[in-house]
């Protein structure tokens, strides 16, 4: 026993004392754990920032950007095209959600978006508890779970007991919602306790009530209720009365003193898509081969130009990383978990002229794809990809366009 | 032996009640914009009846106490504060009035003192089942009331507790999670409530006759034996 003891205090004391020593902040939010394919083909974000990374308590910070569900949506998903709603993965209510928007609509319930469609969203937040916080977008789809965004990190300070949050009800009446009703709860919930409590206490007053309780009611057999005095039914009379009074008088007293009430609210909305000129660009995926040893993905497209100026390729995006081809951006990461690779696309065959038709190659390549953990896409059972191109014409003017299409891994065993 | 017995039949019922609640009953009575008119008075009472139903058995038939119904939700509530002000409050930093826990103590009272003056499980299902179906309501309405207040946001008409459950962020808990309102009941224009509350009445005492009797088989021992 004592050798026992012994062991399990060598194994646990060291990892506790290392648990308490260093702790280390909880940075993820579970999107590296997300199929490769299910963060490719599902929700592609764009463009999403946030107006500002530091602020106090009680100050407004506002998410914004675009999101454009996938094309090439998953079947065996359930869709976008159901049920979804906009959200924000943030830990816990450290923020309150002011307003959510989606192409102006403002997004208090549940709605459904059209595959293909570009959206514009804006979520505004005030600050609640002080920390440092990853917030991530996010769009719930109903029956197939989160879709996560890119995260940011913002970071609050002041003083958490200067929050303030105050409605105004339809009747007039000013409310703070970090507190309203909840004396009147506790003052129900206390008599309540009381009155059981009471109860409880009167047939504790018998004590000892177990074990003679227990042989008496053996012995007396079919006549145990003999154990029932006089006294206890006047008192479970009494106690019935104060209930049913007690029930009827606090329905009454609702009634009286919040006369005007309607059911919970819910229901879908509808978001009317963007009025947009369609791109002038079209293209087709060829080939899509992953590199596993090299991390590398080679895509090969036949793009037809038809707008009147030259176009090429300055940004792949595809499960919320960033590749962005040097020569035509300038991106850096917003912040350390910004997924961002600022150097690691190359594309070959471009520019494509006005009005051409042309073969492009672009590579990915970066250890994100690795660290990410997308690599695990060589485990899906359909083995499909897709991702958002950014053209950018000599104007600087961008066209978004989605891809999607079979993936090849390339295992790196036989020489190309 | 009392002294030792009954903590620890406290904390047991605290335990059991509080586990089997949450997987039962769980955000219906974890958040305030999921107190419903039709499904939370008709879910809680299925559930709820469980642990006075077998219990009230065993301590009415072994002991003569009328205590099965008060002392087992007496424990769910206090096990029910706790949790909701350390886990939802300090720990998941959501403001008490989003997360406060119902009350039922008054229909474990309504059993055990119907127990106690009809001494007889059929008159006690029969009218205390059902007035723990259809109470729920009612009993807790003193204190659901005022967030069911109407306001106003962004041009949408909401409860105020719709509003909390907006404002306060749930990344788990996407709006259409929530199991409230649906369908509709017609032909009874805006009478959801007191016909919910009858339906849940009448239910419950097929519900609570069924969990006496699984109270029985546990007196039995039956299975007891069958193991050993």
């Amino acid at each position: 026993m004592k050798t026992t003891m012994k062991l399990l205090c060598a194994f646990l004391l060291p990892l506790i004392a290392f648990c308490v020593i260093y702790p280390s902040p909880s940075v993820a939010h579970g999107e590296r754990a997300q199929m490769p394919q299910l963060r490719m083909r599902t929700v592609h974000w764009i463009d999403v920032e946030a107006s500002t990374t530091k602020l106090a308590v009680n100050e407004i910070v506002k998410i914004s950007g675009k999101f454009m569900p996938s094309k090439y949506w998953p079947h065996h998903v359930d869709s976008i095209e159901d049920t979804a709603y906009l959200n924000i993965g943030v830990p816990g209510p450290s923020f309150v959600r002011l307003d959510s928007r989606v192409n102006g609509v403002p997004m208090i319930r549940s709605t459904s978006f059209r595959k293909g469609e570009v959206y514009d969203f804006e979520i505004t937040m005030k600050a609640r508890k002080v920390g440092r916080y990853h917030v991530h977008t996010v769009i719930n789809v109903k029956g197939a779970g989160p879709m996560i965004g890119p995260g940011i990190w913002v970071e609050v300070t002041g003083d958490e007991a200067a929050f303030v949050n105050t409605a105004e009800t339809l009747l007039g009446e000013t409310i703070d919602l970090e507190s309203y009703g909840l004396g009147n709860v506790m003052a129900w919930s206390a008599l309540w306790f009381a009155v059981g409590l009471a109860w409880f206490v009167y047939w504790l007053t018998k004590c000892p009530i177990v074990v003679p309780r227990f042989k008496r009611a053996r012995e007396l057999g079919p006549e145990a209720d003999q154990m029932i005095t006089t006294m206890d039914r006047r008192m479970g009379g009494i106690f019935l009365t104060l209930t049913l009074s007690l029930i009827v008088g606090g329905y009454v007293y609702a009634q009286e003193r919040w006369p005007i009430t309607t059911p919970l609210q819910t229901g879908k909305i509808d978001v009317p898509p963007l009025d947009q000129p369609p791109t002038p660009i079209a293209i087709k995926l060829i080939e899509a081969r992953y590199r596993i040893p090299g991390r590398s993905f080679r895509m090969e497209f036949d793009v037809v130009n038809d707008s009147d100026r030259p176009v090429t390729i300055g940004e792949f995006a595809a499960g919320n990383l960033r590749f962005i081809n040097a020569d035509v951006l300038d991106v850096k990461p917003k912040d350390e978990h910004d997924l961002v690779a600022s150097d690691a696309l190359r594309v070959e065959g471009a520019p494509v002229a006005a009005g051409a038709t042309q073969r492009v190659v672009i590579y990915a390549d970066d250890a994100m794809w690795e660290t990410e953990r997308m690599t695990t896409m060589i485990s899906s059972p359909d083995a499909v990809v897709a991702g958002v191109l950014s053209f950018f014409d000599d104007a600087g003017e961008r066209h978004l366009v989605e891809f999607g299409g079979p993936m090849i891994p390339d295992f790196g065993m036989v020489p190309r | 032996m009392d002294l030792l017995i009954i903590p620890l039949i406290v904390l047991l019922f605290m335990g059991i009640f509080s586990f089997h609640f949450a997987l039962l009953v769980g955000d219906w009575d974890y958040w305030v914009d999921w107190r419903d008119r039709r499904w939370w008075p008709l879910v809680t009472p299925l559930a709820l009846t469980v642990l006075p139903g077998v219990f009230g058995f065993l301590l009415w038939d072994k002991l003569r106490l009328p205590l099965g119904g008060t002392l087992t939700i007496l424990c769910l509530t206090l096990a029910a504060w706790i949790s909701r002000y350390l886990n939802f409050h300090l720990f998941a930093d959501f403001p008490m009035n989003f997360v406060w826990p119902s009350t039922y103590i008054g229909l474990g009272l309504i059993l055990d003192c119907m127990l106690l003056l009809t001494r007889s499980f059929f008159w006690t299902g029969l009218f205390g089942g059902f007035t723990f179906g259809l109470l729920i309501y009612p009993l807790n309405w003193s204190i659901l009331a005022p967030f069911q207040v109407p306001l106003e946001l962004n041009g949408t008409m909401l409860t105020v507790a719709d509003l909390m459950g907006y404002e306060y962020i749930r990344t788990a808990i996407p709006e259409y999670v929530r199991i409230i309102e649906e369908s509709t009941l017609r032909t009874f224009g805006a009478a959801v409530t007191p016909l919910t509350a009858v339906f849940a009445g009448f239910l419950n005492i097929m519900n609570y006759w069924f969990w006496l009797w699984i109270g029985y088989l546990g007196t039995k021992a039956v299975w007891i034996r069958k193991i050993v």
